[in-house]
């Protein structure tokens, strides 16, 4: 009885907040239906902007003097020393002329998020495994202080265009771009201090700017992503230095594309473990999603969530591989 | 797509070009101690400046992956000329004094791709001559791109506002036009 309530229940919220019903079947499942209801909601909300300034073209001071002269209210990120919620009001963030000098980067506090976890430092070789369109590519050139190399690679050819348009408007002059499918990494004979993978996903994070996400994917799609999510992260696994540390992040709040894939790679490779994340964000990622027991490691993931935290939704695990630092 | 060092010919033609442009010496002080390098494109090549630890991985063939873009892009070679990126300009800035400068609204319609009025000319170096490069700045001192002088900059005083006084060859809007 309880299963045929919860469908209808599915059924109708689907209804009303416009959502294929299987969607709404999980999020009851993670979250009863009080949060259920809170994430729907929040989902109808506009995401705040947020920008990134990039240190790699001027000082933090001069663009919040610059951009306040212009009209920009800002407000500071706790967490995230170059990151500021910013409202524009009728002004255009892309078309301003500090935009287009690189003074910063537009771009969401879960995404900027992810590179300040990865912690990549001047002299190392990181690589970025789904870089376009570059806004962690040049946030990880402008913490390496453009010392060292990161190494991005993109497959899509359309977005590799705007990944080289943001890494030359950023300054950033340590990033070799590579075109090409990050599955096969392992071909390059490069062995990075760090590993970056915003993995290509569902998107389920993405609800409220993007309200077509709530019919446009369907469950086969889910774990088409998944499949590409699982093979991309094993690639970067084999390739990660022994010692060195990566990030495995997604747009998804599907525990099918995050808690699911890592708890398989922690199950395969033995050397491989989540480590604690220094920021404090979000909440902490689920070791039991819909009653499935994962390693209880995955706690030290974060999610950020529309409903929690205010952003888009996503996730973020930072792992570190066994072994001497090279 | 491997990455070849420039043709010491070829790096010789395009150092006489920026150094004309922008003055003896302005290209050496650009290169420092980077190594100027190629990547074929079709018929054209992307001259990029890369470390010199970065040389040994020249010999990498990327197996499985093309090779779009390395280190400081510098610009392009084209049916034998050689046009500067958009990317190098504000390096360059820095040891020239072929400038011209604009005002707000000149500089405004300039990174929407358009060329350089009278009205909008705030300074220009004044011994400049007609189809000579200039660096284009807003009057906060930003590069914001690169235009080529339409008249000797000694002649500008009799223009009227509406009159060309410079090419736009780049802007920083590109990064905006082109990719959005």
């Amino acid at each position: 009885m309880a299963i045929k309530r919860e469908r209808e229940l599915a059924k109708r919220l689907a209804k009303e907040y416009g959502y294929l019903p299987y969607m709404i079947e999980r999020y009851l499942a993670l979250w009863g239906e009080e949060e259920t209801r809170e994430f729907l909601e929040a989902c109808e909300r506009p995401i705040r902007t947020a920008i990134r300034v990039n240190t790699l073209k001027a000082e933090v001071e001069e663009v919040i003097g610059r951009l306040k002269d212009k009209g920009v209210k800002l407000e500071r990120i706790p967490w995230l020393p170059e990151g500021f919620w910013a409202e524009f009001d009728e002004l255009s963030p892309g078309a301003l002329t500090e935009h287009m000098l690189g003074f910063y980067y537009i771009q969401g506090v879960p995404s900027m998020t992810v590179t300040r976890v990865l912690d990549p430092q001047p002299g190392e070789i990181v690589m970025d495994l789904a870089a376009a369109p570059g806004g962690k590519t040049t946030h990880v050139a402008q913490l390496m202080r453009n010392e060292g190399i990161v190494v991005a690679i993109e497959q899509d050819r359309l977005r590799l265009g705007s990944l080289k348009s943001n890494v030359y408007r950023c300054g950033v002059t340590n990033a070799i771009i590579l075109r090409g499918d990050a599955r096969k990494v392992r071909q390059l004979g490069i062995v990075p201090d760090r590993i970056l993978l915003d993995a290509p996903c569902s998107g389920e994070g993405l609800i409220p700017i993007d309200p077509s996400r709530k019919t446009s994917k369907k469950m086969p799609d889910i774990r088409f992503c998944a499949t590409v999510e699982d093979e991309l992260l094993d690639a970067a696994v084999d390739v990660l230095a022994p010692g060195g540390t990566m990030v495995y992040a997604t747009c998804s709040i599907a525990p099918e594309e995050n808690e699911y894939i890592v708890d398989a790679i922690l199950g395969r490779h033995p050397e491989m473990r989540v480590a604690s994340i220094d920021q404090e964000f979000g909440s902490p990622g689920y070791t039991n999603p819909y009653g499935i027991e994962m390693n209880n490691s995955l706690s030290l993931a974060r999610r950020f969530l529309p409903h929690r935290h205010g952003t888009e939704g996503f996730f973020i695990c930072k792992l570190v591989k066994e072994g001497d630092d090279q | 797509m491997i990455p070849e060092l420039v043709d010491p010919v070829v790096w010789s033609d395009i150092k006489n070009q920026i150094d004309g442009d922008f003055g003896q010496g302005v290209t050496q002080k650009v290169l420092a101690d980077l190594v100027p390098v190629m990547l074929e494109r079709n018929e054209n090549q992307s001259i990029y400046l890369i470390p010199n630890d970065w040389v040994r991985s020249l010999n990498m063939d990327f197996e499985g992956f093309t090779l779009s873009s390395l280190g400081t892009w510098l610009g392009d070679l084209s049916d034998g000329r050689f046009r500067l990126s958009i990317a190098i300009l504000d390096q360059i800035a820095r040891y020239t004094d072929r400038q011209l400068v604009v005002s707000r609204r000149g500089a405004e319609s300039f990174t929407y791709g358009r060329s350089i009025l009278r009205a909008s000319v705030v300074k220009l170096t004044p011994t400049l001559k007609r189809r000579q490069r200039v660096i284009v700045k807003d009057t906060r001192g930003d590069c914001i791109g690169l235009a080529a002088l339409s008249v000797d900059a000694s002649r500008i005083d009799r223009l009227g506002p509406e009159k060309l006084v410079a090419k736009n060859l780049v802007d920083i809007g590109w990064y905006i036009r082109r990719f959005g």
